[in-house]
């Protein structure tokens, strides 16, 4: 076992580990952040991705104890329990969502996306959308309301940083 | 699939890393972006004992060296497309890293840990093997410099020795601006080539003064076509437009692993016609100058 | 019922999904989610050899591992097991034993089943049982089980074929001697698997003080899984409650009862403490269930006007090692010979079916059951047969389509209303310029274009007598829904569906709200737990939307009157002046008259006072819908146009058109959500999924690295396009729409490949392989 502290959604938390321990576990029994989900535990399906320090890594194949000292971020601190995100609002009316399983994955990997391209102050392509999610299986959408809704998102974002 | 108990590591210099390397020898395992390791470890396919975690170790630079670029084990993938040196010197590594999976493994996934995984359709060993990089290795005896000939001994099989670690990787800079092209096919945008061809070359006053075409797909490890390169050498750069006869010099000799993605002859041919069409392509980015 | 004042507000809207708060913030509970004190963590050691007798198991080594274990192995089991048969002689019975007691019949199949209070030393554990097996010769093709040298795979079966039976209609006979055109081909689909995102998992915990045994499953069918427990493990089914929490897609997949729920819930039982397993994703690959391994031979009776007069179908599906509950072995088979006559108007067809057993992972239901394979025969057939009689496509289909409704086929089911010709044409109109360019490429050198298209009808929403006919376990096809109100205005709906994606707790409560005259965030949709919903047979078969969504209509139609009789007294008018909407009663050519319908709800509830006399208190209603005796049919056509790399064999999906009818459309985003979603899986079906075994049936493609799911990248926009033909047949005019998308995708593509490439395709897949092969044959 292996002590680690881990900031959390913000919170500051020393606990035990043993090193094998999966991200992902850790964040859903120590933390009870049931938002990340474990699609296939091989890096293939992005249902995991959280973000270490800002970045979208997937949990599954990350060991608890890789973390030890920094931030980590989950679906459930990126718009509240209302999923009050511009991503998360924009998911719910395009239709971008069925069963939900590997949605909060594509939240974590597309928000940064969203912000990126705000800041760029650029509305990018269809491919270019449909690239930024590659590592996220969706198995119920066709993923075209996702498109759709990170399109709006990012529409929306540039629409009120610069107007056009 | 959860892994295997395992210790771990977390090495605060090279020196501690290698020092633990050396305790643990076939044991031990460097532990980078972890994207091919711990998907292998879930799957208990691979069971290191004990993990050294590298993260912390200053090895994420990618820097000028002389005639050399130096890239340290720890650059990320996505690192490679920002980065002006490689934009401007190696362009066909910049084409090739951006097919490696997707923006989240891009992110994460390690030039050390890519080269060290060694898997036959990967793009980074491809790369390696077509500038003739060499891979720099450390351990407690010191450190080895491994010509990318070497490095590759088959599907997942390195020169690297227990015990020892990839640290860098290093790119000879070109004499002059080079042109070139990186072109897979996979079942899906991201997945492992099915085949995958690589071609960089210098040119003179329309004449081709320095050419390297390699390939994966081929073979258990990325190869290079001596006998196609030399045909090229010295011709003017529009005999890259109709190299047909020299391809199928070069492919006939090939006698790729079938497997249920691909037949050995889908992969000779899928080859041969990559090749052709990077060829043209890299003759054209020629002419154009771009 | 409702009356004419009811004009729906929400009903056909795109409201809105009211379950995605929950899903889109990390607020969903699946079934990994749930967690119990002094839990068990089940890992299961699978058979590793197709087909081999199990000579013992070894734990001896479980004693190094320095943690409390418990393994059970089929001895201690006794004789429960999956027991799935279909009530006709000709059907081999077979018992698929919860662990494996003496044999294995395929790799996957649970051997041991490994206890300990942690999943990650179960794991552990169970690498370190020991099974000593004695190979058995395994049965690994469609050929090898209709060979009769082959060993059977049961005790005391007559080879290898679990059921073979027939269907005809008309005389196939006088088709044959009528015909100008006769036209024979061999058509087949691969093997695949179903993958939802999330995979399965069971949860069950005993209560002695209650004598109470609950079960979290991550299921489409939390009745049936129910009775099934209760009969096999004889347990008090009143005492026995079965909850599907969230569940992370199905795709019918998780509409079988499995040998995994049946036996957490025993061992709950057995050990008095509550147990867990949750299926990581080679366990699913491996030993869920598996689809669409079929093969068909057709004979097509043709006129020399290219008007079909007869089908002769041969039907075999490699269904592998079990017969799966409540469909059998003969589900696809017989869905795939039922269903062949399709759109088309002629009335001799004769199919015989068969299910073939091989060591293989059971084939199950997964979205589409037997009719993707059967429209990739029938509408590659139809191209087959324009291209003999040289007749474009689409004109052929046009002059086949049947065009008068209601319509009885030649197997005696009867089409309710739709709009077959009309889907063609518009399919017809939206691919010309891809028509014409696909002939201008002709003969290209480096690239081609192909337009496909599949025609194609989808039974839904059948009732009991299609499932009498069937002789399977189960005979009906309801669904049950319970309106309550509550006092404050709102409603409360308990569902015997169970949502796994398509939206109910919206849909029912936009239906809900409409017939009550309130909103539909005033209404609480509850499904997927049998203590509070009616006993129904759960999501599958397309049902939601047509039975679901009419018994959730009439029940709530039925609270409606009520509301008006009490409205009617409290407004001094009579009960037909009476309209309910925006949350309020109101006279409806005096709006100004009203009342809010909280106020109703109130007296009929607390101040029953106030109601008027004589009338009982209490604003409660249940329907339990069956579906029409044939189903409804909806139809579309599917249009596929590829672009062809020849050097390199990289196919491109260009466009993917829908035109599509699924009757009267309640939630158009939902509609268009579950059309797309289909559509995505059929090209995954057509151009990347495969499931392969070896020719010891050992898998070569149990990660998502080897079994490829469809990615964005590779996708188009599915361009949707609907006609609304509504059927008399449902309260609500709607038609099911669940699985349609995942039906023609393969027919078209390949129809485009072969469009492309100027060659026959009679298989798929269609991926890089397939598609090399073609080109260079």
């Amino acid at each position: 076992m292996i002590e680690i502290t881990l900031v959390v959604n913000g919170d500051r938390r020393s606990l035990r580990v043993e090193a094998r321990r999966l991200l992902a576990d850790v964040l859903r029994e120590e933390f009870d952040l049931a938002g990340v989900h474990i699609g296939c535990a091989q890096g293939s399906c992005g249902c995991c991705t959280v973000h270490v320090d800002g970045v979208p890594r997937l949990s599954c194949l990350t060991f608890a104890v890789q973390c030890d000292g920094k931030s980590v971020r989950t679906v459930e601190d990126i718009g509240g329990p209302a999923a009050e995100h511009a991503l998360q609002q924009a998911f719910r009316r395009a239709h971008a969502l069925q069963c939900g399983y590997c949605t909060p994955g594509f939240i974590m990997t597309l928000a940064p996306f969203v912000e990126a391209m705000a800041t760029e102050n650029r509305l990018p392509d269809e491919n270019e959308i449909r690239d930024a999610m590659s590592g996220n299986i969706c198995r119920c959408t066709g993923y075209q309301g996702i498109v759709e809704a990170v399109r709006q998102a990012i529409a929306e974002r540039i629409g009120t940083g610069a107007p056009a | 699939m959860r892994p295997a108990p395992f210790a771990y590591h977390r090495a605060t210099s090279l020196e501690h890393a290698l020092a633990l390397l050396a305790e643990h020898g076939e044991d031990g395992r460097p532990l980078a972006g972890g994207q091919s390791l711990v998907a292998m470890m879930n799957l208990r396919l691979a069971r290191p004992r004990h993990l050294v975690d590298i993260n912390d170790l200053p090895l994420e630079g990618i820097e000028q060296v002389g005639d050399v670029i130096r890239i340290g084990a720890l650059v990320r993938h996505e690192r490679y497309l920002r980065d002006d040196l490689v934009a401007r010197y190696f362009p066909v590594i910049r084409e090739g890293v951006a097919c490696i999976g997707h923006p989240t493994i891009r992110r994460n996934g390690t030039t050390g840990g890519s080269l060290s995984h060694a898997d036959p359709s990967a793009e980074l060993p491809l790369l390696a093997r077509l500038h003739d990089a060499t891979i720099v290795a450390a351990s407690l005896r010191g450190t080895r410099r491994i010509a990318s000939a070497d490095f590759f001994r088959g599907a997942y099989e390195t020169a690297l020795e227990p015990g020892e670690m990839l640290t860098h990787v290093e790119f000879t800079l070109p004499n002059s601006r080079p042109f070139g092209a990186f072109l897979e096919m996979s079942e899906r945008r991201g997945d492992f080539a099915i085949a995958a061809v690589a071609v960089v070359m210098e040119e003179e006053a329309g004449t081709i003064r320095k050419i390297a075409i390699a390939c994966s797909g081929a073979s258990q490890i990325p190869i290079r076509a001596p006998g196609l390169e030399a045909a090229l050498a010295g011709q003017s750069v529009t005999a890259l437009a109709v190299a047909g006869s020299a391809i199928d010099a070069f492919t006939a000799t090939l006698a790729p692993p079938g497997d249920i993605v691909a037949t050995s002859d889908h992969r000779r041919r899928l080859i041969a016609a990559l090749l052709a069409r990077a060829l043209a392509s890299a003759g054209e980015r020629t002419r154009e100058g771009r | 019922m409702t009356t004419a004042a009811d004009r729906p507000r929400h009903v056909g809207a795109r409201v809105e999904r009211i379950e995605d708060t929950r899903l889109l913030s990390g607020g969903a509970r699946y079934i990994d989610d749930i967690r119990l004190a002094r839990m068990l963590h089940l890992r299961f050691v699978r058979a590793e050899m197709a087909h081999a007798r199990i000579l013992g198991i070894d734990i001896g080594a479980l004693g190094d591992l320095q943690h409390p274990t418990r393994v059970f192995t089929g001895a201690d089991i006794g004789g429960l097991a999956i027991k799935a048969h279909q009530d006709v002689p000709e059907f081999q019975y077979s018992e698929q034993p919860l662990l494996a007691r003496d044999r294995v019949r395929f790799v996957g199949e649970p051997v041991a089943a490994v206890l300990a209070d942690d999943p990650y030393i179960a794991e552990d554990a169970a690498e370190l049982v020991f099974v000593d097996y004695d190979p058995l010769e395994v049965v690994a093709s469609m050929e090898a089980a209709l060979d009769p040298a082959s060993p059977p795979l049961f005790d005391g079966w007559n080879g290898n074929v679990f059921v073979e039976r027939q269907m005809k209609g008309g005389d196939i006979e006088r088709a044959r001697a009528a015909a100008a055109h006769i036209i024979r081909r061999t058509y087949s689909t691969h093997r695949q698997a179903g993958v939802p995102m999330e995979g399965r998992g069971v949860v069950a915990r005993y209560d002695p003080a209650d004598r109470f045994l609950t079960v979290w499953s991550s299921t489409q069918i939390p009745h049936l899984v129910r009775t099934y427990i209760a009969e096999e493990l004889g347990f008090p089914e009143q005492r026995l409650r079965v909850v599907a929490p969230d569940v992370g897609g199905g795709f019918g997949v998780k509409g079988q009862v499995f040998s995994e729920e049946v036996l957490v819930a025993w061992l709950a039982l057995e050990t008095g403490r509550p147990v867990k397993w949750i299926e990581d994703r080679r366990e699913h690959l491996l030993a869920s269930i598996h689809a669409r391994d079929h093969r068909h031979t057709l004979e097509a009776y043709v006129a020399a006007d290219g008007r079909i007069l007869g089908l002769k179908a041969d039907i075999s599906v490699d269904v592998g090692a079990y017969s799966t509950f409540p469909f059998t072995a003969a589900g696809d088979p017989g869905m795939a010979a039922k269903v062949m006559p399709g759109p088309y108007d002629f009335q001799h067809y004769e199919a015989t079916f068969r299910a073939l057993a091989t060591n293989k992972c059971p084939i199950g239901t997964y979205r589409g059951v037997g009719r993707p394979s059967a429209v990739f025969a029938q509408e590659r057939l139809m191209d087959d047969i324009a291209d003999e009689l040289g007749i474009d496509p689409i004109e052929l289909r046009l002059r086949n389509v049947v065009r008068v409704f209601p319509y009885t086929n030649a197997l005696g089911f009867t089409y309710d209303p739709g709009s077959y010709a009309e889907c063609l044409e518009k399919a017809r109109e939206l691919l010309a310029d891809d028509i014409a360019e696909a002939a201008s490429l002709r003969g290209h050198p480096e690239r081609r274009v192909g337009v496909g298209i599949a025609c194609f009808i989808e039974q839904s929403a059948h009732g009991t007598p299609d499932f009498t006919r069937r002789r399977v376990p189960i005979e009906t096809g309801y669904i049950a829904a319970r309106v309550a109100m509550t006092p404050d205005g709102g409603a409360v709906v308990d569902i015997g569906l169970q949502s796994h994606g398509q939206g109910h707790e919206t849909v029912m409560a936009q239906v809900a709200a409409d017939a009550l005259g309130i909103a539909p965030g005033d209404v609480h949709v509850r499904h997927g737990d049998t203590l509070t919903t009616p006993y129904s047979v759960g999501t599958w078969g397309s049902r939601g939307g047509p039975l679901g969504g009419g018994a959730v209509h009439v029940a709530a139609s039925e609270i409606a009157e009520k509301l008006r009789a009490i409205a009617a007294h409290l407004l001094q008018a009579s009960e037909r002046e009476i309209t309910l909407g925006g949350g309020r009663a109101f006279v409806t050519a005096a709006p100004d008259r009203h009342i809010p319908i909280a106020r109703l709800t109130r007296a009929a509830l607390r101040n029953v006072d106030r109601l008027p006399k004589g009338m009982a208190p209490g604003l409660e209603a249940q329907c339990s819908l069956d579906g029409p005796r044939d189903g409804t049919y909806s139809n579309a056509v599917h249009a596929a146009v590829v672009e062809i790399e020849l050097a390199t064999a990289k196919m491109r999906l260009k466009r993917f058109i829908a035109v599509e009818d699924c009757g009267r459309i309640l939630n158009p985003l939902v509609v268009d959500g579950q059309v797309r979603g289909g559509i995505v899986q059929g090209i995954g079906s057509a151009m990347f999924e495969q499931f392969v075994y070896d020719e010891e049936c050992q898998p070569r493609t149990v990660t998502f690295a080897d079994y490829l799911l469809p990615l964005a990248p590779e996708i188009p926009t599915i361009e949707v396009h609907h006609i609304e033909t509504p059927t008399p047949l449902t309260p609500l005019g709607a038609k099911g729409l669940g699985e349609g998308g995942a039906i023609g995708p393969a027919a078209a593509i390949a129809n485009a490949v072969a469009d492309a490439l100027e060659v026959p395709v009679s298989s798929t897949p269609l991926n890089a392989d397939a598609l090399w092969r073609l080109i260079n044959r």
